[in-house]
């Protein structure tokens, strides 16, 4: 593989580059088309950076496409610069991911500047995913999903900004903000359930609602049980309704076994995911907590 | 051998009598405990099948839960990629209004009798861009399938023999009732079994048939969401493609200019 040959044309490239950035500077330069020896150079730069990322050295590759940017922006061609911000993002996800997050930090600003809320909306949701398993900071990632899921009700595009909200909401339940994360699952509900489509997701969302209710309270979960089946008459055939209706009995019982019993009966049928899990863990433990507070 | 009788499930019934007719006529009642054991030999395969077959329920019943929650996931997809695929068709128009006012621009630029030809074109006016209502087409379909698969549910279900309601209690304790009126429902333990595990196959195979109906509504709504987006994809490509050429064309103009 001539990948190290690539990498060596590519530092030539990069140099060459430079050498024109600065000659571009000079008097003459500038009078006679200085323009021209811009557009030149960001050219090779994006050429550097192609070959950098064909040697697979991502930050070199991110550093020449940031650079190309940053000459696109000089020369007032925005849309290019956001793609080549775009692009030194997208290299530096392999390499470095605060790095990645600057780069399409700067690029979503000029696509704010310019209108273009859909592509903003796209790379919100990026950065909000480096958050999640490079960087690991749920608080942020969040607030990008939010800010994603904003831009995406602006442009009406409801299906991808519930997609969004969804995550802020699974999210908001694990950092127990559960009165954030019912809203959401609520309101999602609701417009799932008017859908021809979406009515068959509508269960599994009033089922996360009505779980978060109960981490609260119990009370509230019997309510809210009861509007949701008022609401969307079909919730109350499946088997999420039931389980929770099941739930609820055990805890007013206070009866650990029979609680442990109807889950293991719902995992049999339809395995329980990560997220499941937690909150029934989190709901078992103040069935337990109450009991050792009896006694 | 009354004792039996009382003891025995439909099941076991024939092959009983038979092998009891075998027996006296080959051996004489050598053994009298041969019938006993095989009896109890049958009553456990028929308890194992019966279990096998709750299992497998179980088993497909859960199949059927995984399929909808695949099916409910594509069906998000599908919307979202709708939604994406009308703002593209969207955008596409508004390009192709932005090509015909530059190409207008160009024509002014290239010449004098352009400009006057320009003038005595009609403009091109700025329509706003149609909004389309989402998914209202898909949805009227699929609410006359829904409307007619539930009325052929029913039809369906009273007339194929084994979706009526079988009397569970017929298996076990009417079993029973039949061979011996001193029985009690709760004496024989196998018996209860038995009912219970036909039980629990009745309702997993309710679930079941609920299940692929509503997998089937869903089958068909994709379906529809699916042809719809096929014509917008069609209608796209065709724009897209004339699009291009314009593009080109305008391009090679501002090139000789």
């Amino acid at each position: 593989m001539d990948n190290s040959g690539k990498e060596k044309e590519a530092l030539a490239l990069i140099a060459e580059a430079e050498k024109k950035m600065k000659s571009s500077q000079s008097f003459f330069a500038n009078m006679f088309g200085g323009s021209s020896k811009l557009e030149e150079a960001c050219e090779m730069y994006a050429r550097a950076a192609n070959m950098f990322k064909m040697a697979k050295n991502w930050s070199a590759a991110g550093n020449a496409f940031a650079q190309a940017g940053q000459l696109h922006l000089q020369q007032q061609s925005k849309h290019d610069a956001a793609t080549s911000f775009i692009d030194a993002g997208n290299a530096f996800k392999k390499a470095d991911p605060q790095e990645a997050i600057n780069c399409l930090n700067r690029a979503i600003e000029i696509y704010t500047d310019m209108g273009r809320f859909t592509i903003a909306a796209k790379h919100h949701v990026s950065i909000a995913e480096i958050y999640e398993s490079e960087l690991v900071d749920i608080d942020k990632a969040i607030a990008h999903y939010e800010q994603a899921a904003d831009y995406y009700k602006g442009e009406e595009s409801n299906s991808s900004a519930n997609k969004c909200l969804l995550k802020v909401a699974a999210y908001a339940a694990q950092l127990e903000q559960y009165h954030k994360a019912t809203k959401i699952y609520e309101q999602v509900g609701t417009h799932a359930m008017d859908s021809t489509l979406l009515k068959y997701s509508a269960k599994e969302y009033f089922f996360k609602a009505a779980l978060c209710h109960f981490c609260v309270d119990m009370l509230n979960a019997k309510l809210a049980l009861q509007k949701y089946e008022e609401m969307f008459p079909a919730f109350s055939d499946s088997r999420e309704c039931k389980l929770v209706k099941k739930l609820l009995d055990a805890h007013e019982e206070q009866n650990v076994d029979a609680y442990t019993e109807s889950v293991k009966e719902y995992d049999t049928i339809s395995r329980l995911d990560q997220w499941l899990t937690t909150m029934l863990l989190r709901i078992k433990k103040t069935i337990q907590g109450e009991e050792s507070d009896l006694r | 051998m009354s004792a039996y009788r009382g003891n025995r499930n439909p099941f076991a019934d024939d092959d009983d009598e038979d092998f009891v007719g075998k027996a006296s006529g080959s051996s004489g009642w050598s053994k009298p405990t041969e019938p006993e054991d095989r009896q109890r030999w049958l009553e456990q395969e028929v308890m194992r099948t019966a279990q096998s077959a709750v299992d497998s329920s179980q088993r497909s019943v859960s199949l059927i839960y995984e399929s909808e929650k695949v099916g409910s996931e594509t069906a998000e997809e599908l919307i979202r990629q709708g939604e994406a695929l009308k703002r593209t068709e969207r955008m596409v128009d508004n390009m192709d209004q932005d090509l015909k006012t530059s190409q207008r621009h160009i024509n002014s630029i290239k010449s004098v009798f352009g400009g006057l030809f320009n003038y005595f074109k009609p403009k091109p006016e700025t329509k706003p861009p149609p909004e389309q209502p989402p998914d209202y087409k898909p949805s009227s379909r699929l609410q006359d399938a829904l409307v007619h698969s539930k009325e052929q549910e029913q039809n369906y279900q009273a007339s194929h023999p084994n979706l009526r309601k079988i009397d569970t209690g017929g298996f076990g304790a009417g079993a029973s009732a039949d061979f011996s009126t001193s029985q009690s429902s709760n004496g024989y333990p196998k018996n209860k079994q038995l009912m219970t595990a036909h039980q629990q196959l009745d309702n997993n195979l309710d679930d079941m048939a609920a299940g692929l109906s509503r997998l089937k509504n869903l089958g068909l709504g994709l379906q529809t969401e699916i042809d719809s987006q096929d014509l917008i994809l069609d209608r796209l490509t065709g724009k897209v493609d004339n699009m291009d050429l314009k593009i080109r064309t305008t391009d090679q103009q501002l090139k000789k200019l």
